[in-house]
């Protein structure tokens, strides 16, 4: 399409095809020193073997995966979580856990960026805090695992929340530091020598000292004591306390550490930090073949489980398959692993003899390992006939209305907030249907959850895929910026939906509705519906909730210019769980009398809202709110929720995929006054910005013609 | 003789005392707390939620750990659902939600038992495999227009908290009286304290191991149900995050999380203080934003003063090492 890209993009293979030669020698010898050197207990080995397979599988499915670019790409997404595994090495080879060091994470990432915007630190001051804090949380964690002998999972289940809790308290869970300055960011984004991420080298030093720590001193001889038999090492005179607080201490420090590479990485740091991380180091260590129940476990196990998590996640997202996948996946191999390893060992204990049976059982576990590959392969396969089809007819389709331009179909990547979300759902809809009408192939994946590093980790992986346009749903705008600029600078065309990132990062902006547009219609509708005077409660989704939290900033502002005799009586958050809206409501309407009006501000907080209304018989308490349709159409005929708000979703996909097909035919030129998007019709572009049009509002009169 | 109860029910007493101090703060500062509806309200959304924690107190105290319990309370959520859907009455919808329930958990139960894999792992591995499988195969879609019969199981929302009291006690009663009374109870206590004695002393390990898995998985089932029925659709995303929820109660109502030691009454004590936390928070005019920190703070504050108290009184050093 464009020859500026062809070019950027041979002499990156020709850097890379010398490169490739170096991690496939790298790769060698990694083996044959973890093959060699180690001699990796049963369950090292069969993971070893399923990194291998990952690697075939992928090499031979996905594009652009077996580089030397994407193999830095993936060690960069690995390092943050790699830290974590390393620190819980440790602790599960005592026979304990640490529950809390996700949450450490938002933690320490929250001091970083309050100690550098709000104190005016340097950025070694500001670390520094960071780490005193992560040193801190680590004591208080070792004082009651290792001093009063408080089971662990307990302590951290409680210090989970504890931190995670602080670091909302703190910033009331809205505030986003950003705005670091360059050679900080360098350490999360940079590059050295111009392919190692400047990260790098932390995690090999950590890997290092962790190694020396675990395998080579008196303090990791004293962990596996103590893991094997926490008595036993007592009577053999070790420190059994001190030994055992020195893992959670060092546990704490490492989060902060990995929290000040992630905030380096993102650009961003917000309270929701690491959210969910420590589930996912505790599977790469169980993986790596470290028993729960202590005394059992390598440093090199935990890298390979690490990378067998990476390489399958990154290389689903270069194969196109969705990102569900990963977890069906990662769960099928940490049981077929183990299972596998157990098998071998009883299997060896019926013939008595060790030596011979680890040699002997070979058999079982390639017939266990070729079960769990042909599962998976089923699966991709299973997607594939299913994907086939659902392409099938937007081929006949596409060579009816226009036939593609240059041979190949053009590839277009979009991505949602979050996957599994009805909103985005109903997005997508549009987008396969405008995909359909224009022959395009449309690759839709994101984030199973809301996480701005999963985000950008998916643009990294569409970069590498080379594909021709990305749209992103922007959950974070500092985070995704940076990535979104790089994939410009590879002659990516750029398009955001639903939420913008920085103006420069991409070509236009899909802008469905203004967060002032959406502020100001909900906060009118509430005024009309009482009348310009009384109290409202506002439900939100999550309390971190980047778009939520603009929406409730020009709710304040609207209501001080507007309308003074409207109070925001409180808000409270649903985490988009319609159970928790529901409670919520409840107490909220017997806490607060005076609230005549809920605003949902969540797709599912709104029927959750609604039904609490409706339960507690309270019919003088309007609803209104941000969500969609269908779910809400009983409590709108019932005369519950009085109006909803919300744009034409399927419109939006509809809109963005017509928007992206445009760009890589060139018919999208900057200064463009308006375009012509299909059934939409001609629509107004102002400066880089595709405006959908205003709001809808569905009412008892309209919410029957909508179907999504 | 009193002395001595008091002394087995340690624990108990401690929560007891704390949801005593709970409700004298909210008798003074919001009575409103103790309104009739208010009660019945807290009652009917942590009923499931208890109902959950009486499977996951018989997989503790059986020495093992269950943490793919809220995806199997999504995923049996969603089959009530279609079960309904399909025109099949509320009973069906039920049985289904237990049978799959009781399947999963004996996924989980056999994986545990018989490959001897640690059910922190197995549980791990089905939490994330089972969710996204889920959220996978509904694409996020709700279940909608649900037959009228199916809402509060065709009762009135007037007679149905009277019902499921009466129904939840009764189960809860009876665990506890099997618990205590019951050779299959005892087995399992016996299994949490020690396998190795319990299979020497001719018990069967596996199968006590499997089966406490197999029936939380059943009770996870239908406290999907009961959570269901409250509402006229839904979502394919419940229950997140309900495994922190269910395991803190359990603990804080004092059961070993190494097996072998806890009641069912300390795990309703549990679940009714954590429960009881959260809106008292907001009848105390508490901002939303400190919540999580706050409800961290009680269970550490709740584990450590027993762990003070208990070292006191023996004055040895106890290890417990463990997960």
């Amino acid at each position: 399409m464009q020859p500026r890209r062809h070019e950027d993009t041979k002499k990156k293979y020709k850097r890379s095809s010398s490169c490739l030669r170096a991690f496939v020698v790298t790769f060698a010898f990694v083996f044959s020193w973890l093959r060699f050197s180690f001699a990796p207990a049963g369950q090292q080995r069969i993971l070893l073997l399923a990194v291998a397979a990952e690697i075939a599988v992928f090499s031979a499915i996905a594009q652009n995966f077996f580089t030397a670019a994407n193999f830095f790409e993936v060690m960069r997404f690995s390092v943050e979580l790699g830290l974590l595994a390393l620190a819980l090495t440790p602790i599960i080879i005592t026979g304990g856990i640490d529950l809390s060091i996700g949450s450490m994470m938002g933690l320490a990432a929250v001091l970083f960026g309050a100690a550098s915007r709000d104190w005016h630190l340097p950025v070694p001051a500001a670390a520094a805090i960071a780490l005193a804090a992560g040193l801190a949380g680590g004591a208080l964690n070792a004082t009651l695992v290792a001093g009063l002998s408080i089971p662990p999972l307990i302590v951290t289940l409680g210090s989970l929340s504890l931190f995670r809790g602080m670091a909302e308290g703190m910033t009331h869970a809205a505030v986003n530091y950003s705005g670091f300055p360059e050679r900080f960011l360098f350490l999360g984004q940079g590059h050295l020598w111009g392919t190692v991420p400047a990260q790098l080298p932390i995690f090999v030093a950590a890997v290092i000292g962790y190694f020396v720590l675990l395998h080579k001193s008196i303090v990791g001889r004293a962990w596996y004591a103590i893991g094997s038999s926490a008595a036993g090492a007592r009577y053999a005179g070790i420190a059994v306390s001190r030994r055992l607080g020195l893992a959670y201490i060092l546990s704490g420090v490492i989060a902060s550490v990995a929290a000040i590479i992630y905030v380096a990485h993102l650009g961003q740091a917000r309270s929701d930090a690491g959210a969910g991380y420590e589930l996912d180091a505790i599977t790469a260590v169980v993986l790596g073949g470290a028993s729960v129940f202590g005394g059992r476990g390598t440093l090199s196990g935990t890298l390979l489980g690490l990378f067998a998590m990476s390489i399958l996640q990154n290389g689903l997202h270069l194969a196109a398959l969705p990102s569900e996948l990963t977890g069906v996946l990662t769960g099928t191999l940490l049981v077929a692993t183990i299972a596998a390893d157990r098998w071998r060992v009883r299997r060896s204990m019926t013939v008595a003899d060790h030596e011979q049976g680890e040699i002997s059982v070979r058999n079982s576990q390639v017939a266990i390992l070729c079960a769990t590959i042909l599962a998976g392969a089923f699966i991709v396969a299973g997607t594939n006939v299913w994907l086939s089809r659902s392409v099938a007819p937007s081929a006949r389709v596409a060579s009816d209305a226009a036939p593609p331009a240059a041979g190949r179909r053009p590839v277009i990547a979009m991505m949602p907030k979050a996957k599994g979300d009805p909103y985005f759902v109903s997005c997508r809809a549009g987008a396969d249907e405008a995909a359909k009408e224009l022959g395009v192939e449309l690759i839709w994946d994101g984030p199973t959850s809301l996480d701005a590093a999963k985000q950008n980790e998916l643009v990294e992986n569409w970069i590498t895929r080379q594909v021709d346009v990305i749209a992103v749903a922007v959950e974070n705008r500092a985070a995704i910026s940076t990535v979104l600029r790089k994939a410009r600078d590879r002659g990516i065309r750029v398009l955001t939906w639903d939420a913008d990132a920085e103006p420069d990062a991409r070509d236009y902006f899909v802008n469905q509705a203004t967060a002032e547009g959406i502020g100001n219609t909900l906060t009118d509708e509430a005024a009309r519906l009482l009348g310009g005077r009384g109290e409202f409660a506002i439900i939100t989704g999550a309390l971190s909730a980047a778009n939520q939290n603009e929406w409730i900033a020009f709710i304040r502002k609207r209501l001080a210019e507007k309308f003074p005799d409207l109070t925001l009586a409180t808000i409270r958050p649903s985490d988009d769980d319609r159970d928790k809206a529901f409670a919520e409501t409840q107490t909220i309407l017997k806490v607060y009398p005076a609230v005549k009006l809920m605003m949902a501000i969540s797709a599912p907080a709104v029927p959750g809202s609604a039904e609490a209304v409706r339960q507690a018989g309270r019919r003088d308490v309007k609803v209104i709110g941000l969500s969609l349709p269908n779910i809400n159409k009983p409590y709108v005929h019932d005369g519950i929720v009085q109006t909803v708000v919300l744009w034409n979703t399927r419109d939006l996909g509809y809109l963005s995929v017509y928007a992206g097909s445009l760009l890589t035919q060139n018919k999208l030129q900057a200064g463009a006054r308006s375009m012509q998007a299909g059934r939409l019709g001609t629509l107004e572009v102002r400066g880089s910005e595709i405006v959908l049009g205003p709001p809808l509002m569905f009412t008892k009169a309209n919410i029957d013609r909508f179907d999504f | 003789m009193r002395a001595k109860a008091l002394k087995r029910y340690r624990r108990e007493v401690s929560v007891a005392i704390a949801i005593g101090a709970l409700a004298l703060v909210l008798a003074v500062a919001a009575p409103g707390y103790f309104s009739a509806e208010n009660l019945s309200d807290l009652f009917l959304a942590n009923m499931p939620v208890l109902v959950v924690a009486l499977g996951a107190t018989l997989v503790i105290l059986a020495g093992e750990i269950d943490i793919s319990v809220g995806s199997v309370f999504a995923i049996c959520g969603v089959v009530a659902g279609i079960t309904a859907k399909l025109g099949m009455p509320v009973t069906a919808a039920a049985l289904a939600a237990c049978a799959v329930g009781g399947l999963l958990g004996a996924l989980n139960g056999v994986l545990v038992a018989y490959l001897h894999i640690p059910s922190i792992v197995v549980t791990l591995a089905t939490m994330v495999a089972l969710r996204d499988a889920l959220r996978w195969s509904t694409q996020g879609a709700w279940i909608e227009n649900l037959p009228r019969s199916f809402q509060w199981l065709g009762l009135t929302q007037a007679s149905y908290p009277f019902v499921t009291f009466g129904g939840v006690a009764t189960l809860t009663l009876m665990l506890a009286w099997t618990l205590r009374h019951l050779a299959a109870g005892r087995a399992i206590y016996a299994t949490g304290s020690n396998p190795d004695a319990a299979r020497l002393a001719g018990l069967h390990v596996a199968l006590a191991k499997s089966s406490v898995f197999v029936v939380a998985g059943m009770l996870t089932g239908l406290a999907a149900l009961l959570n269901s029925v409250r509402f006229n659709q839904i979502p394919s995303n419940a229950g997140v995050g309900l495994e922190m929820k269910v395991i803190a109660s359990v603990v804080v109502g004092g059961a070993a999380i190494t097996g072998g030691r806890g009641t069912i009454l300390g795990t309703v004590l549990g679940v009714v203080l954590l429960g009881a936390i959260g809106p008292a928070l907001t009848f105390l005019g508490v901002s939303a934003y400190w919540e999580r920190a706050i409800q961290g703070g009680i269970i550490l504050a709740s584990v450590t003063v027993d762990a003070v108290r208990a070292r006191a009184k023996r004055n040895v050093p106890q290890l417990a090492t463990t997960t």
